[in-house]
């Protein structure tokens, strides 16, 4: 009972690390229709940033990771004006193409210039568990639900109810209604790759907490991709939901079916998962559907 | 108060649509844009509005002013803070937003949250169907509902202009007389109207202007007035005959012929 216990809760909370990684990809997707698939590599650029400025230049925690934020930003803004300013009403494929080359050329980046030799990350929250009674719970992975679920509300917050967010969330709507409202949707894009930028900082100290890190972290974006497509691609709060239903479905698998199965069945579960859930409702659990009046 | 002068617009680089087009709307007034199908009338409201751009559209020739000043080279975003609002053609509405989210949105240029508050309230006052409907997602409005939710949403911007297109389109004639009622009540508020119909009765109503364009071009100018009592606005838009009976489908047909005006 305590062993299920624990995978429960750890699962949960390993699918609200999925979340809060989804929460970057979902950001620029809603903005700019661009299916980012180097989401990944996003959050291995925020790892290397924190690494750089906390263990690499010795600064403190406190002064190192918003200068993280800070840098990740700007490399969000600048890959938007580099790679996709120019495809705004282009098709999905060469969208989808472009950020395929993304991915290949921040691997190349990363590689030149932080090397390929695996680097220790800094431990931003104690490692120490949480003893409850006789479960012993990840301190780490706990805070970093927290923090998936406080940026989930804010986000929603800010998405629904300010004038900033309204204003993105018409762009995710539909650009062409979002201009004639005197909406810049060159300036709504370039700030979501700003915010998809900076989420993925916060999703690299959350995953990487204490962690090795190097360029294959970015292993990471694929895994959890299936929460950002159960979750419907646009909804920020279903993030959470999506991020829990992943997390646990993986976490029991990983218990009872590998030792069985041996191995494999809990890396490929949360992609059946998807699949499945997508085959019966196309756009996710909480996706825009598609309205269509007569 | 808006001068056209003599433009000219292409899509995708080949498609020349409009051939020199001029027209002027006074302050205060209300100029009708009439014409058939694929006319350019919907192009011209995207070249003052600068939403021909993003469609791969182009003003190439004559000029745009609106206050004395050019806009045809703004970014659309640039002409909505002049002013200058463009209701486009089809019911627009955000789908997935609410009502009030709609609307909301539509003023987001205004930093002051009590002055947006208040024009919220206007607008409601204004069109109070959309009241009860505030947390409604819009997608699911009526197609009546819809077409007021877009122009409270462009009066959000507290325009003094606006373009409208086709407000009247696919709705019962209800709902027509409703919309205008609408449009009426915001003239009478100074709010000037540049309004694209295939509508004319509905049109010239309104309308102390108009101009019908065919073919990328303006075949004939004229104030309301003239424009009703002209024989060929009263056969090919109106269907009436000289005596002002309507005609039959039947007998309106052959008049294609005399459309004398094409070319
Ligand atoms: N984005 C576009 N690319 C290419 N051609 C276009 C585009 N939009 C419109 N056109 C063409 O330009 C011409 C004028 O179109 P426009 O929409 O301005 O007509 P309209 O007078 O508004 O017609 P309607 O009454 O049917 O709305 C049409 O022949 C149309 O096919
Ligand atoms: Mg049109």
């Amino acid at each position: 009972m305590t062993d299920f216990l624990i995978y429960l809760i750890e699962g949960a909370l390993i699918g609200q690390v999925y979340a809060l990684i989804a929460m970057g990809f979902v950001v620029i997707y809603r903005a700019s229709k661009v299916f980012n698939f180097a989401q990944g590599e996003l959050v291995v650029l925020g790892g290397y940033l924190v690494w750089w400025m906390v263990l690499g230049s010795g600064l403190p925690a406190w002064v190192g990771i918003p200068l993280a934020f800070a840098l990740a930003a700007l490399t969000g803004i600048v890959i938007e004006r580099i790679f996709f300013s120019r495809l705004v009403g282009e098709s999905l494929f060469s969208m989808v193409m472009v950020t395929v080359g993304l991915l290949v050329l921040l691997r190349g980046v990363f590689l030149v210039i932080w090397g390929a030799h695996v680097r220790p990350f800094p431990m931003i929250v104690p490692m120490r568990p949480l003893i409850l009674g006789e479960l012993f719970i990840s301190r780490s992975l706990l805070i970093g639900g927290a923090v998936t679920v406080v940026a989930a509300v804010g986000l929603s917050w800010f998405f629904n109810r300010t004038t900033a967010g309204l204003r993105m969330t018409a762009v995710a709507e539909d650009h062409q209604i979002a201009m004639s409202l005197g909406i810049s949707v060159k300036r709504s894009v370039a700030f979501a790759w700003m915010l998809g930028a900076v989420l993925s900082t916060v999703g690299a100290i959350v995953f990487l907490n204490g962690k090795s890190l190097s360029f294959l972290a970015s292993d990471i974006g694929f895994a959890a991709l299936p929460v950002a497509m159960l979750a419907g691609l646009e909804s920020i709060g279903g993030l959470i939901l999506a991020g829990l239903v992943v997390g646990i479905a993986q976490g029991m698998a990983a218990a009872y079916l590998d030792p069985l199965l041996g191995g494999g069945v809990s890396t490929v579960l949360p992609f059946v998962v998807m699949i499945l859930i997508l085959f019966f409702r196309p756009n996710g659990l909480f996706g825009w559907k598609l309205i269509e009046r007569v | 108060m808006l001068e056209l002068n003599n433009v000219e617009a292409i899509y995708s680089e080949v498609i020349l649509v409009l051939k020199g087009i001029s027209l002027h709307v006074p302050e205060g007034g209300c100029v009708a844009l009439l014409g058939s199908n694929g006319a350019g009338k919907s192009t011209t409201l995207k070249c003052i509005s600068g939403l021909i751009r993003p469609e791969d559209g182009a003003v190439t020739g004559g000029n745009i002013t609106f206050l004395g000043k050019r806009i045809d080279a703004l970014p659309a975003e640039a002409v909505v803070r002049r002013g200058l609002v463009h209701v486009m053609e089809g019911r627009k509405v955000l789908e997935h937003m609410t009502t009030q989210q709609n609307l909301m949105v539509g003023g987001h240029m205004h930093r002051d949250a009590a002055r947006r508050r208040q024009n919220l309230e206007r607008v409601y006052a204004l069109m109070p169907p959309l009241a009860n409907l505030r947390q409604r997602t819009a997608g699911y409005l009526s197609g009546g509902e819809q077409q007021m939710l877009v122009i409270g949403r462009a009066l959000m911007a507290e325009p003094t202009m606006m373009l409208i297109d086709e407000p009247s389109l696919g709705l019962a004639p209800m709902l027509v007389e409703e919309i205008y009622a609408i449009l009426a009540e915001l003239r009478a508020h100074g709010l000037t109207l540049l309004l694209v119909e295939q509508n004319t009765r509905a049109a010239l109503e309104i309308a102390d202007h108009g101009y019908v364009m065919e073919n990328g071009r303006i075949v004939m100018e004229g104030s309301a007035a003239q424009l009703k009592s002209n024989e060929d606005i009263r056969e090919f838009y109106l269907g009436l005959d000289q005596s002002g009976e309507r005609k039959s489908y039947r007998d309106i047909k052959h008049y294609k012929r005399r459309k004398r005006w094409l070319g």
